[in-house]
């Protein structure tokens, strides 16, 4: 049974309950004894939650953008940084009782998710006042009415229902069979204190702090839910070995559900944003800004932020405490040098897509 | 109504009854009288009401009565006691509210030792004479607290110092005061059937004042945090001088900047407050989640920023290492609060060392579901405000079977001082976003 209702007309206002709204499911999905969202149909088919009027209504909205001549945002799979150990790598460290590395990789990566429902709480800017272009039917008219609260909740969960910070937690404990948590997992996530009491510097100062905040949140949210695809391939292929994973069927499915989940949230966080790029922006001085400067500056900075520093910076973190690990495995030096022997140097792409356009010389 | 100190105790080295105050057999019955007061005062009139068949009224005039008579004996005592009243005074999930809001008037209530003392304990403890080791030592102090004062000085390298010198004779006080408060827990707990559990708080508080009293580790403390920001993360913690440094002085690199309550001066020098607050919020965050150390007492005395945006962060007499899974535990808890997931909140509760005596976890709900109220959306939202902790700790108190873990307390007294601060600079100290997990 599927989840989700076709739509004959191309409707384009929601409220927040349909964007909240489930269907039916004949069977819920538990993990770890955790009752998590969606569920499975009378096939045994997984149905994701909360997209029983919203995958729709992304669609329409899509469909309404590209009818008014505009473009959705693309961005290319190729800026996406590998996963730091390699499933090569990662496997290799299993297989000789070097588990940490993979534990805390997969810990990180559900508590990063639960953080995804810091979404919710975003300040919303006053967008009549901003966008010169009339919005309405829109997926960014309908970010506070429901977009934002049903993602939050896709990735924490909501009441005693499980997201997927819990389906990621699920999935480690049925492989690794409930490890020990390394205890350094939050000073990985966590930054410093780096802000030196000044003010934030800003992209674009001409227009409205907490539009151009949200720009970014939502810009910086749809590159990792982008780039996530490498982790779901990366998860889905670790935890599916037998030699390693304790339930590799059900470790690696959860990794799927999830994956699963996850397309509503880039294709809504893509479509808002290609609206505003389609849109002129007043700035605080009453002049006029394309929205498609903003948007495109924005990606750029982030973009090229994120693929010249994380993956180095994902890199260094594992590596930092790896001479102590190897010294648990029986012949230390030549996991060593097999590990090694497995690295695959990786570089980002010269180019973001979304470099800012150089006025004419001629 | 909350009364002010007597007069005479806010003299700087007033020296007041010295000799008295040294006297073991004066202490100890000093102790015992105000023991015996506050129990008549509880206990007389209750007995009158049954036999005449009358209601039972608010308990608070007596609570306060209470507090005063406490607050008195602390500050003609001195010393130890003070530290008691001011243990009392971090504990609002245990004593009531007007308890604790009179005694917190013993964090500013302490007067300053004559400079003869202190020059003496110096001298003794560093085995010269103090103009061997200082240049330059201001006779005033720059603060004075329970357990000791610091004085600004100068080296004769020409790096100038504050010296923290700890009172004379105070371990034998120490001693003799908790020994009679012990004793006085004793017979409370013995004749009052449904007694609050003193014991054990007045072991937690004794742990304390000896941690405090050695400044050994204070220094340690100090360099654990250092190590913890050691990635130049714009946190300074002031350098301790060893070779100038006892168990019970500490010579420690001088350091000034703007008080972090202080948002005018904050923003003449160019500095953004939100920014500041968000500063502050990472760097208590990262010790308390991350690292599982921390300075345990961020009032605003403690913290100052440079004009750089630097926060210094001194005073780390009260620092404590958190069990290990604390910090995930407490994120957990934090985590089901945001998502109204109510059985991940007992989890958390239970993992955080929350024990009921019959086992009936509807309790940590009701805790959980009390704090939440405070929040405009009826679910956690990141800040643990100054109303959201007071109802926890109203929660605690009104529910005697919870065994609440004490670093619990102390964690939950640290971010209602933060979110106190965030709020006078006009923000918000919100836990979750200082975490600043990339999502």
């Amino acid at each position: 049974m599927s989840t989700e209702v076709k739509l004959a007309d191309d409707r384009l206002d929601y409220s927040l309950e349909d964007l909240l709204a489930s269907g039916d499911f004949a069977e819920p999905l538990i993990a770890g004894g955790v009752r998590c969202h969606g569920g499975f149909d009378a096939d045994g088919v997984y149905g994701s939650p909360r997209v029983l009027h919203r995958k729709p209504a992304i669609q329409a909205w899509q469909r309404a953008l590209q009818a008014q001549g505009h473009e959705l945002l693309e961005i290319s799979s190729d800026l996406m940084p590998p996963q730091y150990p390699s499933v090569d790598q990662a496997v290799l460290l299993c297989r000789n009782g070097v588990r940490e590395p993979v534990v805390r990789a997969l810990t990180i990566i559900s508590v990063v998710e639960g953080f995804g429902a810091i979404i919710r709480d975003v300040k919303m800017p006053d967008l009549e006042s901003i966008v010169v272009e009339p919005f309405h039917g829109t997926a960014l008219a309908h970010l506070a009415g429901g977009l934002f609260e049903a993602h939050a909740r896709d990735e924490a969960g909501w009441g005693d229902e499980g997201g997927h910070k819990q389906m990621w937690e699920a999935a480690r404990d049925l492989a690794f069979e409930s490890p020990e948590i390394p205890d350094d997992v939050l000073m990985r996530i966590m930054g410093g204190p780096g802000g030196r009491g000044r003010p934030r510097k800003r992209g674009f100062p001409q227009i409205d702090e907490t539009f151009e905040r949200m720009v970014g949140l939502m810009s910086n949210v749809l590159i990792v839910e982008l780039f996530a695809e490498e982790v779901f391939r990366w998860g889905k292929a670790v935890l599916a070995n037998p030699e390693i994973s304790a339930e590799p069927e059900q470790a690696s499915a959860m990794v799927g559900y999830i994956e699963s989940d996850e397309n509503p949230h880039v294709e809504y966080l893509r479509t808002a944003l290609s609206e505003v790029a389609a849109r002129n922006l007043r700035t605080s001085d009453g002049a006029i800004l394309s929205g498609r400067e903003v948007v495109h500056g924005t990606l750029h900075s982030m973009l090229r932020q994120i693929t010249r520093q994380r993956p180095e910076e994902q890199r260094a973190q594992v590596r930092e405490n790896m001479a102590k690990l190897f010294t648990q495995a029986e012949n230390p030096s030549a996991l060593r040098e097999e590990f090694e022997s497995l690295e695959q140097p990786w570089s980002p792409p010269p180019h973001t897509g979304f470099e800012p356009q150089l006025p004419d010389s001629g | 109504m909350v009364a002010a100190a007597p007069h005479w105790i806010r003299t700087p080295a007033s020296g007041l009854r010295l000799g008295v105050q040294q006297n073991r057999l004066w202490r100890t019955w000093r102790v015992a009288r105000t023991g015996i007061y506050i129990w008549a005062i509880y206990k007389f009139p209750s007995w009158t009401r049954r036999l005449l068949g009358r209601p039972t009224p608010s308990l608070r005039p007596t609570h306060e009565r209470a507090a005063h008579a406490v607050l008195a004996c602390a500050l003609e005592m001195q010393g130890p006691i003070i530290k008691v009243c001011q243990g009392i005074a971090t504990r609002s999930d245990v004593f009531p509210r007007a308890v604790v809001e009179i005694l917190k008037q013993c964090h500013d209530a302490v007067p300053a030792r004559e400079y003869s003392a202190v020059k003496a304990v110096v001298e003794q403890e560093l085995g010269k004479p103090l103009d061997a080791v200082f240049s330059d030592f201001d006779t005033r102090p720059l603060a004075s607290a329970s357990l000791a004062q610091v004085h600004r000085a100068r080296l004769h390298d020409g790096r100038e110092v504050a010296v923290k010198v700890q009172y004379p004779g105070l371990e034998a006080l120490v001693k003799t005061d908790l020994r009679s408060v012990r004793i006085a827990c004793r017979v409370y707990e013995f004749f009052d059937p449904q007694p609050i559990a003193l014991l054990p708080l007045l072991t937690e508080i004794t742990d304390h004042t000896a941690m405090e009293l050695d400044f050994r580790r204070e220094a340690d403390s100090a360099d654990h945090v250092r190590e913890i920001f050691s990635e130049g993360e714009g946190v300074i913690v002031p350098e301790v001088y060893r070779e100038w440094s006892t168990g019970r002085v500490l010579t420690m690199e001088l350091v000034e900047g703007i008080k972090i309550t202080e948002l005018e001066a904050l923003e003449a020098a160019g500095l953004d407050p939100g920014q500041v607050v968000q500063d502050l919020m990472q760097i208590f965050v990262r010790m308390i989640f991350a690292a599982g150390f921390f300075q345990a007492d961020p009032h605003p005395g403690n913290l100052m920023v440079r004009p750089s945006g630097d926060i210094i962060v001194i005073d780390y007499g009260l620092s404590k290492h958190l069990p290990r899974g604390f910090g995930m535990g407490l994120f957990e808890l934090l985590f089901s609060m945001m998502t109204m997931n109510e059985s991940a909140m007992v989890r958390a509760f239970t993992e955080l060392g929350f024990r009921t005596e019959d086992g009936d976890t509807d309790v940590f709900l009701l805790i959980a579901r009390r704090m939440m109220r405070r929040s405009d959306t009826g679910r956690f939202e990141g800040e643990f405000t100054e109303e959201m902790t007071g109802e926890l700790f109203d929660a605690i108190r009104e529910n005697p079977l919870v065994d609440v873990p004490t670093d619990f307390v102390l964690v939950g007294r640290v971010f209602s001082f933060l979110s106190g601060i965030a709020h006078t600079l006009g923000h918000e100290a919100n836990v979750l976003e200082a975490m600043g997990a990339r999502t």
